[in-house]
């Protein structure tokens, strides 16, 4: 489970070899957009050459692979097939994406939302045992529809509630597309609290300086951390799945979310 | 009243010129300062020799300087920071005498103790009154406060005013007319650009980042955030950063700082007239904001380098800080700190007033990347001793944090901390994760000169670079 | 036949040029020279050994590299360079 997504592009050492300082739950090394043509393979050996040599538990590490009809993806499936990695992400998914990639490797994959196509075909591929979680790509996607970005991201709506729905669905994470502006501290914030209000579990980034106000925007709050400790504390003391607490009756999905509250607490250090 | 020249010739026919005249300058103008290069030209066309200079700082900009080394009429120079080409010279061309380096508060002291006798203080002023008052805070070239030329003025034998701005009267001025003996008038002190320097901008640098954060979130375990709190930050992004962090502290608790000393920027500006801090004591102005401030508000005071950080003075302001962010190119594991050369012997910088400030506040912490590029800034001894561990408390990196293991009443405040601190010994084994184990090398060549602790103590030795 | 020519001169990277030559040679200039000059040069040796690499220059123009970015460079010209001879 992550709140952040940082993508870091794969040919940029002085990048890549901070990677573990951004306080991002889980890092994304890109072989794809942000890597120039003619530089793929030094792009997959530098990220080979510094999972050989550095081993991390945090951030959780997912390499962005070239698409599975481009030139490249063969060698990146070579690449990425004895490195110690969380798992992949898939541009411009699609089923038969998936499953061209599943041939090579067992990792988890990241769905990329990003083609009109893909999002047809959501529900088969959430469904995928192969895919952990949906991510969208807003940009890609609204160039495909001739939608026009704006920060606020009404054109984005439908996009973004469409494929929360389809991740909890199928108990999937549902990840939002990244903030593009680095410029803009007020447009970030409101950017992530409109991710967190539709229903996100977590959100990606293209800049490190991003991190901290998501982590801290999808972590549970104090007074929920609060409340949760509260629930727990008399559901375990009563033995009990329903109590009354401050004139509100708490039964097993209270408190089921309670302990999830707590448990997130805990792994993102915040008790 | 002073005599006032229009000419070098003129100014000089009234001066003492003789070889191993002692003369000295102030860094206010930074790298915008023409006035040492006029000076410095008019002495060489004299064909003088065996001089003895005491200027505050050198910079890029003090090309005079160079080609007066190149033709060996130095014999010693005696200063607090260097930058740029005389830098680079001096790593292969010792002096006939010696470089000394000394601290801002320790250079006061040396001048007002008799341990450096100038005969002629050069003081670039921007504004000079019909009186002979001087300040900086106004004119063409304003630079704000003139604190580090103020003992120059009074001690030394002979001080002369060099001016581009004159006007009748000075409401408020720093040199006196009483300590001044000649007036120089030019047409400019410089170059306006290089007087306002452009180090003060706040870092944006993700890795600079991390580091201003976890110092904030340091600072307030150690619950340094307090009413009255004295707090001084250098002007590097990163210490501005924190500078930053602690605004939104003293913000979001409703409390108000005693006073921020040292260097003076725009953002310690915004807090004093937000009521985040009750004073400014200002020795130098890093940019226009600054300098405005001095000029205009009664709660944003120039003082002296003495009055700053003399540590014979028994009132100078640093005494009473609780907190001072500051830099570091190598720290060693017994916490000694480098900021005048670099890892591989090349000088880079000076004290300033880095050893003065960790000295005698209550909190030292040093802000810097754990590595830079492959260059880990843990050393098992620093190149060179700019600031003794013993006054250094806390080192702040992107990857942990380490506490001098002599201050157990810091690690005692810090026993329940969720903050990733380590043994400095551990940190230098996370930097060698990266960079590998560097060889052992020594590029130590011959002698150059030496450091001076603010007390006149030597504590290290400075040498030229040893070529390959 | 061209250089192969990886990497760049940004901070914490190297730009490795391979060109033909009639022996090994192995020219080093690196901002770390002092420090890391013997790891650099055992990487680049080590790394031609496995390729089988002899009749090579390598320059290797180093700003800070850490040694994992040192030999990706180098495996990336190494496998260019071969790619072009064969």
């Amino acid at each position: 489970m992550s709140r952040s997504f940082l993508f870091i592009p794969g040919d940029v050492p002085r990048m890549i070899q901070q990677l573990e300082i951004f306080s991002a739950d889980s890092v994304i090394l890109d072989f794809e957009d942000s890597v120039a043509t003619h530089q793929k393979d030094e792009a997959r050996n530098l990220v080979e050459s510094f999972l050989t040599q550095h081993h991390f538990t945090t951030p959780a590490i997912y390499v962005r692979i070239n698409a599975t009809d481009s030139d490249e993806f063969i060698a990146d499936m070579q690449t990425l097939k004895n490195l110690p990695i969380k798992g992949i992400v898939l541009p411009k998914a699609s089923l038969a994406a998936i499953e061209t990639v599943t041939k090579h490797l067992t990792l988890p994959i990241i769905a990329l939302l990003e083609t009109p196509s893909g999002f047809l075909s959501l529900p088969d591929i959430a469904q995928h045992p192969s895919v952990e979680g949906l991510l969208l790509g807003a940009e890609d996607l609204a160039k495909s529809l001739d939608l026009e970005r704006t920060v606020s991201g009404e054109e984005i709506l439908y996009f973004r509630s469409q494929l929360v729905l389809t991740a909890k669905a199928y108990h999937k994470y549902a990840i939002d597309t990244p903030f593009t502006n680095t410029t803009s501290d007020i447009g970030l914030l409101e950017d992530i609290k409109r991710s967190r209000q539709l229903g996100f579990d977590a959100k990606a980034a293209i800049h490190p300086n991003h991190i901290s106000a998501i982590n801290q925007h999808f972590s549970p709050s104090e007074a929920a951390i609060h409340e949760a400790r509260r629930i727990m504390t008399i559901a375990e003391k009563q033995q009990s799945v329903r109590f009354s607490l401050d004139g509100r009756m708490i039964d097993k999905p209270i408190i089921d979310r309670a302990k999830k509250t707590l448990d997130l607490a805990k792994r993102y250090r915040l008790l | 009243m002073q005599p006032i020249y229009h000419s070098l010739e003129a100014l000089f026919n009234d001066l003492p010129l003789k070889d191993g005249l002692n003369i000295s300058f102030h860094h206010h103008l930074r790298n915008g300062d023409a006035t040492q290069n006029l000076i410095l030209s008019y002495l060489r066309k004299q064909q003088l020799n065996d001089l003895n200079l005491y200027p505050s700082a050198i910079f890029p900009v003090h090309t005079e300087l160079l080609t007066l080394l190149k033709e060996g009429r130095v014999k010693n120079i005696t200063t607090n920071y260097i930058n740029g080409p005389v830098a680079e010279f001096l790593a292969s061309n010792p002096l006939p005498g010696q470089l000394k380096m000394q601290t801002h508060g320790g250079r006061a002291r040396a001048i007002i103790k008799g341990e450096t006798t100038i005969d002629i203080a050069f003081i670039a002023a921007p504004i000079v009154d019909a009186q002979g008052n001087a300040a900086g805070y106004d004119g063409p070239s304003a630079c704000g406060s003139l604190g580090y030329a103020i003992e120059d003025s009074q001690y030394a034998k002979k001080t002369v005013l060099i001016t581009d701005h004159r006007v009748e009267k000075l409401p408020q001025y720093e040199i006196k007319s009483k300590d001044v003996d000649a007036i120089l008038c030019v047409d400019s002190l410089g170059n306006r650009e290089g007087i306002v320097s452009g180090t003060t901008a706040i870092t944006k640098d993700p890795v600079g980042l991390k580091i201003a954060n976890n110092a904030a979130r340091l600072i307030d375990e150690l619950k340094l955030v307090k009413p009255g709190m004295n707090f001084q930050s250098g002007a590097g992004g990163i210490s501005l950063k924190v500078t930053d962090h602690l605004r939104e502290m003293l913000r979001a608790r409703n409390v108000k700082a005693g006073f921020f000393s040292g260097g003076i920027t725009q953002s310690h500006v915004e807090m004093l007239n937000e009521g985040l801090v009750e004073r400014l004591y200002d020795v130098q102005c890093f940019d226009l904001a600054a300098i405005q401030s001095l000029k205009t508000n009664p709660s944003h005071i120039a003082i002296s380098a003495s009055d700053y950080a003399n540590p014979d003075n028994q009132n100078r302001v640093i005494k009473n800080l609780d907190l001072v962010i500051l830099g570091a190119t190598e720290i060693d594991l017994n916490f000694n700190v480098n900021v005048t050369t670099d890892s591989y012997n090349t000088i880079i910088g000076g004290s300033g007033g880095h050893s003065d400030t960790a000295t005698d506040s209550f909190v030292s912490l040093i802000v810097t990347p754990l590595f830079k590029a492959r260059t880990p800034i843990i050393k098992k001894r620093v190149n060179t001793i700019t600031t003794r561990g013993k006054n250094i408390d806390i080192l702040v990196t992107e990857r942990g944090i380490a506490i001098n293991p002599l201050r157990l009443d810091l690690l005692d405040r810090l026993k329940e901390s969720h903050l990733p601190i380590y043994p400095i010994e551990a940190l230098l084994e996370k930097a060698y994760a990266y960079t590998g184990i560097p060889q052992e090398y020594d590029l130590r060549d011959q002698p150059l000169g030496v450091v001076e602790d603010r007390d006149g103590q030597i504590i290290d030795t400075l040498y030229t670079k040893k070529r390959r | 036949m061209n250089n192969i020519v990886v990497g760049s001169l940004e901070s914490s990277d190297c730009l490795m040029t391979l060109s033909p030559h009639e022996s090994r040679k192995i020219t080093i200039e690196s901002i770390v020279y002092d420090a890391y000059y013997e790891a650099i040069h055992q990487a680049i040796t080590t790394l031609l050994d496995e390729h089988n690499l002899h009749q090579v220059h390598v320059l290797c123009q180093d700003k800070g590299a850490l040694e994992y970015t040192i030999k990706a460079r180098l495996k990336t010209a190494i496998l260019r360079y071969k790619e072009v001879r064969s």
